[in-house]
């Protein structure tokens, strides 16, 4: 067996393709090669896959013209994938609960954060206190997600870590302000979810913040 | 006499084969290859990519210097071509339709007019011509004896962000000639393979209520949930064996290292500090590498497994936030800058444990997210310069560096 097989794996590769689809609420994925319904948790794959389907045969050739003829498989295959369009946290809701949470979340104030640091600055622990009596109030009945963020200089997991810390931070002073922690939850976005993406100091500086996000 | 040959064998067995020092300059005694295009079949489009993938290929071998032109010719001429009779060596190659409308490249090599190797490969899907291209190049260093490039036949999968929250993980050849994406739809990120055969991969998925990190098996379709933390979780590494993983979550809200058990599913907390430990890579001797900010910015550190000590390993640079370990080499991004935003910022060094040498891999722009070949002989990055994301090669041996962009969006991360 020749050097191809070793150069893009020894398996043979058919497709499947699959469409996620919701029904009832659920999502649902549709396999184009055999018929199977599979319920997704989350729903945040829009796959293509390489596996045994309908046909054995190899579809890769290798021919060494010193020896007997070698066959070989495919690595992948050019489809375009299916997209998924539910992505969101919520959950069936009414029209005005979801008017009221919005109106709430757009009111709560970003935290914002210096370069490469995760402190509170001082200036911004009057914002947090006002999230604070927010959140003991008109937003009492939510669940509160801390979505912490980064500039753009760095894709790496510190840069997640270091968005997840500033979380953390606006966390432990909402808490101290009696905020409830087990309505806290907390996610970092690293630098993928940005505000602005012009290459300015400003700009950078809108990026380094922590976002409210109600759930209910 | 004697003593300076035994000084000259000590310096050349000790230090030879050590990759932090630099090869400064080889060039000149490197043979010429020209290449010669015979094809048959195909429109212009299509024989003039296949030609600059090969060429490309057999840049990045980094064995011959190569003749970027492309002469015409008949496979069966016994003459190579004028330009090409000084030629050390001269691969002249044939496309054309075979069986099935199948793909189908003979290749030979030329040395002093006498063919010296040749071979045919056949692909049923012409899309996939990149990867006949790869599999020459293989062929051909593996025919020059020099050391095996397994990771020109590797797949990568790299996360591709399109848009804020909205990312895309494509697996591709190493040159992104080739591109499937494989999950799109909401934030899905660190897509990293879980074992060395590439028949699956772990990711982070952003888009539920917690960060989980799921696994998908490519060859049986299944999506399997391995883990969830709340605020981040990632894959940072997998063992050889593929039986361990090491995995950065924070359950408490507090990013630390944990080790994850495949079979029994055990989860071992590994660092416990309070500020940020992520990046663990597996090193050998039963340690860790890992990035952490525990004196105040982060920096690179090592440990062993199940042992309370930490040990510094990286005493350059005021901000190292991403390492890749290969036994006792370091690779890692520091930002070589005191301006914190100016356009030379990020580069990639390359360090021993063993040694005191640190290299500096690359020179402009911003280099981040390093990754060691299996076999340590190459280093695949991301770099952002002028807007434009790529991905690079890092031949260690030959101190080479070769970039190959992306078409749009931008790299979030890699592995292969």
């Amino acid at each position: 067996m020749g050097k191809f097989n070793q150069l893009i794996g020894n398996h043979k590769f058919n497709m499947y393709i699959f469409a996620i689809f919701r029904y009832n609420g659920a999502y649902f994925i549709k396999k184009g090669c055999v018929m199977k319904n599979i319920i997704l948790s989350s729903a945040a794959v829009a796959v293509l896959f390489f596996a045994g389907c309908s046909s054995n045969k190899p579809v890769v050739d290798e021919t060494n013209k010193d020896s007997a003829s070698t066959q070989f498989t495919q690595p992948v295959e050019e489809v375009a994938p299916v997209q998924d369009q539910g992505m969101s946290d919520s959950t069936v809701k009414s029209d005005s609960n979801e008017m009221t949470m919005a109106n709430l979340e757009n009111s709560m104030l970003s935290v914002y954060f210096d370069f490469d640091k995760y402190v509170i600055r001082q200036d911004m622990k009057s914002s947090v206190t006002k999230d604070a009596d927010m959140a003991k109030a008109d937003a009492s009945a939510y669940s509160i997600k801390l979505e912490g963020n980064c500039d753009e200089w760095g894709s790496d997991e510190y840069n997640f870590a270091l968005g997840l810390k500033r979380a953390q931070a606006v966390k432990t002073e909402l808490v101290n302000e009696g905020v409830d922690a087990k309505r806290i939850s907390m996610v970092s976005y690293g630098k993928s979810a940005p505000v602005c993406n012009e290459k300015t100091k400003e700009c950078w500086q809108k990026n380094r913040r922590v976002d409210f996000k109600l759930l209910p | 006499m004697r003593i300076f040959f035994s000084l000259f064998f000590f310096i050349t067995v000790v230090f030879g084969a050590d990759a932090t020092i630099e090869v400064v300059k080889k060039v000149d005694s490197l043979p010429t290859i020209g290449v010669e295009d015979s094809s048959v079949s195909y429109d212009d489009v299509f024989k003039t990519r296949f030609f600059k993938a090969l060429v490309s290929d057999l840049n990045v071998l980094s064995l011959f210097n190569v003749d970027r032109h492309n002469y015409i010719t008949h496979y069966d001429e016994s003459r190579v071509v004028v330009e090409n009779k000084d030629k050390d060596y001269v691969l002249r190659y044939k496309l054309y339709e075979g069986d099935n409308q199948a793909l189908t490249v003979d290749m030979k090599i030329i040395k002093n007019s006498n063919v010296v190797m040749n071979k045919s490969y056949k692909i049923q899907n012409s899309k996939l011509s990149v990867f006949v291209s790869h599999a020459i190049a293989y062929d051909v260093n593996k025919f020059m004896g020099a050391e095996p490039v397994d990771w020109m036949k590797k797949k990568i999968l790299l996360a591709r962000l399109v848009s804020p929250q909205q990312s895309e993980i494509v697996i591709s050849d190493y040159t992104l000639a080739f591109s499937q994406k494989i999950v799109s739809g909401g934030l899905n990120v660190f897509p990293k393979w879980a074992n060395k055969e590439q028949t699956a991969f772990y990711y982070t998925s952003l888009s539920g209520k917690k960060p989980s990190l799921k696994k998908v098996d490519i060859k049986t379709a299944k999506v399997e949930n391995i883990l969830s933390s709340d605020g981040m979780i990632v894959c940072s590494d997998v063992s050889l064996d593929s039986k361990k993983l090491l995995v950065t979550m924070a359950p408490e809200g507090q990013p630390d290292i944990y080790m994850y058990d495949v079979d029994t599913k055990k989860t071992t907390r590994l660092t416990t500090y309070s500020g940020i430990d992520v990046n663990g890579q597996f090193m050998k001797d039963n340690k860790i590498a890992f990035v952490s900010n525990r004196l105040g910015y982060p920096n690179i550190f090592s440990k062993v497994i199940g042992e309370k000590g930490v040990e510094q390993l990286v005493y350059y640079g005021k901000s190292n936030s991403s390492c890749s370990a290969h036994n006792e080499y370091i690779v890692y991004k520091s930002r070589e800058s005191n301006d914190n935003f100016s356009d030379n910022t990020f580069n990639l060094h390359l360090i021993s444990t063993e040694t005191d040498f640190i290299r500096r891999l690359t020179a402009t722009g911003m280099n981040e997210f390093p990754r060691f070949s299996q076999d340590g002989d190459a280093i695949l990055f991301i770099k952002n310069y002028m807007e434009q994301s790529s991905i690079g090669i890092i031949r260690l041996k030959f101190n080479k560096n070769y970039l190959f962009p992306l078409s749009y969006g931008k790299i979030q991360s890699i592995d292969w």
